[in-house]
């Protein structure tokens, strides 16, 4: 069975039903609002993503829906000034002598600034952390306002996060299953399908690989008739690792986004009077040796069994890396929550004044009412 | 002899009259019929629960609120994991979070019914948080608050206004 109709076969349903509230609010109503939040390119890190999340969630005097998207610096923060690790004399001297500097440019002397670990409001990191390991590579811990499991996250996390106002959505009922089911519904479901028929379709027109056009010996990477079209080879190993015609499906499995029986991102919630949160952090790639910061939970999902973190979860990379990209997803997740929300873009610079005018600034938020907090291992 | 018994038998008939009295007048009050008191029979004073449209309860004996999650927020929640609670001597005013409750993977916040100092925290909750889903109106109260306006009790709903509230959520 192709492809497409595997998941056309399971998605129909979720297609339907958002399909279906999208008309009916559609018929009876304007959709309903949403301001839209893009942080990419912000170069906004971790603390400073959660911060203003939980900001407008808690704040935001026009009590809006949100949806925010972004890839974020682990560590490297922007706005917010808070010391991060090591924390013992010891290993801020080895930092201080050493020279080593990372590819995206960080100065590691050996503290690994390449992911943060974010630990859920309950999180005890005695038990969910290799604590000696992670302390001594000086990895930067946080624990965030909501609720759920812990995450490593990296510069390819893919970060999501919809802010829903119960006046505003009063058929999602505020508790944990109906929001999740909600963001599949109206989100998620028609996000990854969309993205999966982009793949299909690349490969149908392309089924080899990239294409390039050559122009007496040089490829100059333009079409239009000039030049013979040559489709480049991809190395064995490049086409074993990235080029899938078998991308298990998208669905909620439990309490997690799974392709398959493999998970691909944490998600959690955060629950108010008037509405709710609800973020995730996408798996398109990560580092093994950084996921082994992490032990084996001993409350974990039935269908987790006994496997590791690398066999648990998947990097989308494996499956969408080849035909597409990080942004790609973004594009197909903003336009799934199009067809259910009127859209309104909202710049940083909107957000950062809600800051200044109930705190006087995101600084101050941080140091005071947050609950988003640094743990010193 | 006999006249005594009969004298001490009257008494606490008509004590146990007059309660009976008390509670079916207090129950058919309109002016009081959103706030259905919770008679005590064995103590000296009423303990009067009320409950908030955010699920929580609070249990007013004298001037102190026992405060927690109902049982409806328990079982839509689902397993809970984890309780965050205050300190004691920590001050809130009414509809202020004090703290949250966490399940699946959502951290809910809990509301002040009303406001007041914490005058004690149910420790339990630190090691046993599954004691809110086995018995959340009981022995997994969250707080206990000395209560600064007890005006702001008329604002709470009942016990029939809030079972309405919660068939009208469920459907």
């Amino acid at each position: 069975m192709g492809f497409a109709s595997r998941l056309g076969q399971r998605l129909v349903q979720h297609r339907a039903a958002a399909r279906h509230f999208s008309n009916t609010l559609h018929a009876a109503q304007d959709l309903p609002k949403l301001s839209w939040l893009d942080l990419r390119g912000t170069g906004l890190s971790a603390a400073e993503r959660l911060a203003i999340e939980e900001l407008l969630l808690r704040h935001d005097p026009l009590e809006r829906c949100w949806g925010i998207i972004g890839l974020h610096e682990p560590t490297q923060n922007k706005i917010l000034d808070f010391a991060l690790p090591p924390y013992d004399w010891n290993t801020q001297r080895k930092i201080a002598t050493s020279q080593l500097v990372d590819e995206f440019g960080h100065h590691t002397g050996g503290v690994n600034q390449s992911c943060t670990i974010i630990l859920g409001i309950g999180g005890k990191p005695e038990k969910l952390i290799n604590i000696d390991a992670a302390r001594d590579d000086g990895v930067l811990v946080l624990r965030r306002f909501s609720g759920g499991g812990t995450v490593v996250v990296d510069h390819s996390s893919m970060w999501t996060t919809f802010i829903g106002r119960n006046s505003i959505l009063p058929h999602v009922k505020p508790f944990p299953r109906e929001i999740m089911q909600w963001s599949v519904d109206a989100v998620f479901g028609s996000a990854f399908q969309s993205w999966g028929k982009e793949m299909e379709d690349s490969r149908s027109s392309n089924p080899k690989g990239k294409q390039t056009l050559v122009f007496k010996g040089k490829s100059c990477g333009l079409s239009g008739g000039v030049g013979e079209s040559l489709i480049l080879p991809s190395s064995a190993d490049e086409t074993q690792q990235m080029h899938s015609t078998d991308t298990p499906l998208f669905h909620l499995k439990e309490n997690d986004y799974v392709l398959g029986e493999r998970k691909i991102g944490g998600n959690a919630q955060a629950i108010v009077k008037d509405g709710w949160i609800h973020h995730t952090s996408f798996l398109y790639d990560f580092v093994d040796t950084n996921m082994e910061y992490l032990t084996l939970p001993d409350k974990r999902p039935d269908y987790r069994g006994n496997r590791s973190h690398n066999e648990f979860l998947v990097r989308l990379k494996e499956h969408y890396g080849e035909r597409s990209n990080k942004n790609a997803f973004f594009e197909h997740v903003k336009k799934g929550v199009n067809e259910s929300f009127e859209m309104e873009e909202v710049s940083l610079n909107d957000v950062l004044t809600i800051a200044e005018d109930q705190f006087g600034g995101l600084q101050e938020w941080w140091d005071t009412k947050c609950r988003t907090k640094v743990v010193k291992l | 002899p006999n006249s005594t018994i009969t004298m001490a038998s009257a008494s606490i008939m008509l004590a146990n009259a007059t309660k009976r009295s008390m509670f079916q007048a207090l129950r058919s009050s309109s002016r009081l019929s959103s706030a259905v008191p919770s008679p005590s029979f064995g103590s000296a004073r009423f303990v009067t629960t009320y409950y908030t449209p955010a699920h929580e309860y609070c249990k007013v004996d004298g001037n102190v609120a026992t405060v927690g999650i109902t049982d409806f927020a328990q079982a839509a929640l689902g397993d809970i994991v984890f309780v965050d609670l205050p300190e004691p001597d920590d001050e809130f005013e009414a509809k202020e979070s004090f703290g949250s409750v966490e399940s699946v993977k959502a951290a809910s916040d809990v509301y002040a019914p009303v406001s007041g100092k914490v005058l004690e925290v149910n420790e339990t909750l630190t090691d046993e948080p599954a004691l809110v889903n086995t018995s959340a109106e009981d022995e997994a109260w969250f707080i206990k608050l000395e209560i600064s306006d007890e005006s702001e009790l008329s604002g709470l709903m009942g016990a029939d206004a809030y079972k309405e509230h919660c068939e009208k959520e469920a459907h």
